[in-house]
């Protein structure tokens, strides 16, 4: 069981973003999933759960879709009308005591019809890495579609 | 050119920027720092260049060139970073950071400056006003219209 002040830290690339635990996910094995072995689309695999095909999606560090093959894991994203997920290099649960995220809004037009893709950042010295709205970042990953 | 009345010292800052130095009061600014590496905020708007770590909290930083269209400075990392304080009206943490090309230069205004007219202002957006200063165009940012497009409502 999570605490819901705790945070998954999701690596993309060389980048690492922050999503708070208390948004509700799953996390599946690469070998769990079926691969999108097609050279076309935007998912990168699949997760089947009876008889439906939930997309994960392979994003970079400017979040733009991506075929990279080194990713290990896809966090499935608990959201109506149905899960999307997130293939990452790495995954990890960090300690509540380690976080203390601030608050961060970009300013600027909000980038989904959800708002800002962000609403916090964790600070240690001059480095911020950026949180994720989770309800923005579903409707990010679900705008994406199969194409 | 209008000569406004003398009045009190108006203690300002004045900010060197890309082909234009605006002014703005001391009182705006919470401090001036060395660049440092930014992290990218993706899907932001062209004239956020990033968010760093400053006293705990997450400060984003601004290109005032890039925000009013002109061409970027090719080496940021060459100026300074200016802090200022929330815009008016905003949360206590919303402290933005704005490249500057050069360390701001302290400027005591006695409102005896000439204030510029309209044809020696850019036709630049964010601009509310300009006042000459020991002969050197100086340009006011229009704090106002930069929180309505920080903050869309």
């Amino acid at each position: 069981m999570t605490d819901p002040n705790q945070y998954l830290r999701l690596q993309l690339g060389d980048t690492s973003f922050l999503l708070p635990s208390s948004s509700g996910f799953t996390i599946e094995q690469r070998e769990n999933l079926v691969t999108n072995k097609s050279p076309e689309g935007n998912v990168a695999a699949w997760r089947v759960v009876q008889a439906t095909r939930l997309p994960a999606y392979c994003l970079d560090a400017t979040l733009r879709v991506t075929r990279r093959h080194l990713w290990h894991r896809a966090v499935f994203l608990d959201t109506l009308p149905q899960a999307v997920g997130l293939a990452v290099d790495e995954v990890q649960l960090l300690p509540r005591a380690e976080t203390a995220i601030s608050p961060f809004t970009p300013p600027g037009l909000p980038p989904t019809r959800l708002g800002h893709l962000f609403s916090g950042a964790w600070v240690t010295g001059h480095r911020a890495m950026l949180v994720f709205e989770p309800k923005a970042l579903a409707a990010y990953l679900q705008s994406l579609g199969e194409e | 050119m209008k000569k406004p009345r003398a009045g009190p010292r108006l203690h300002s800052l004045e900010v060197p920027l890309d082909g234009m130095t605006l002014i703005v009061p001391s009182a705006v600014v919470a401090e001036v720092i060395n660049p440092l590496t930014l992290a990218p905020v993706p899907f932001s708007q062209p004239w956020l260049k990033g968010v760093m770590g400053w006293r705990t909290l997450a400060v984003p930083v601004i290109s005032f060139e890039a925000l009013v269209g002109m061409p970027e400075p090719a080496s940021p990392a060459a100026g300074k970073i200016v802090i200022f304080y929330p815009l008016n009206g905003r949360s206590d943490w919303e402290f933005y950071g704005m490249f500057a090309t050069a360390e701001p230069r302290p400027q005591a205004l006695n409102h005896s400056e000439p204030v510029a007219t309209g044809s020696e202002l850019p036709d630049l957006p964010y601009i509310a006003a300009g006042l000459k200063v020991g002969g050197k165009l100086m340009l006011i940012p229009d704090l106002e219209a930069m929180k309505k497009v920080f903050y869309p409502a």
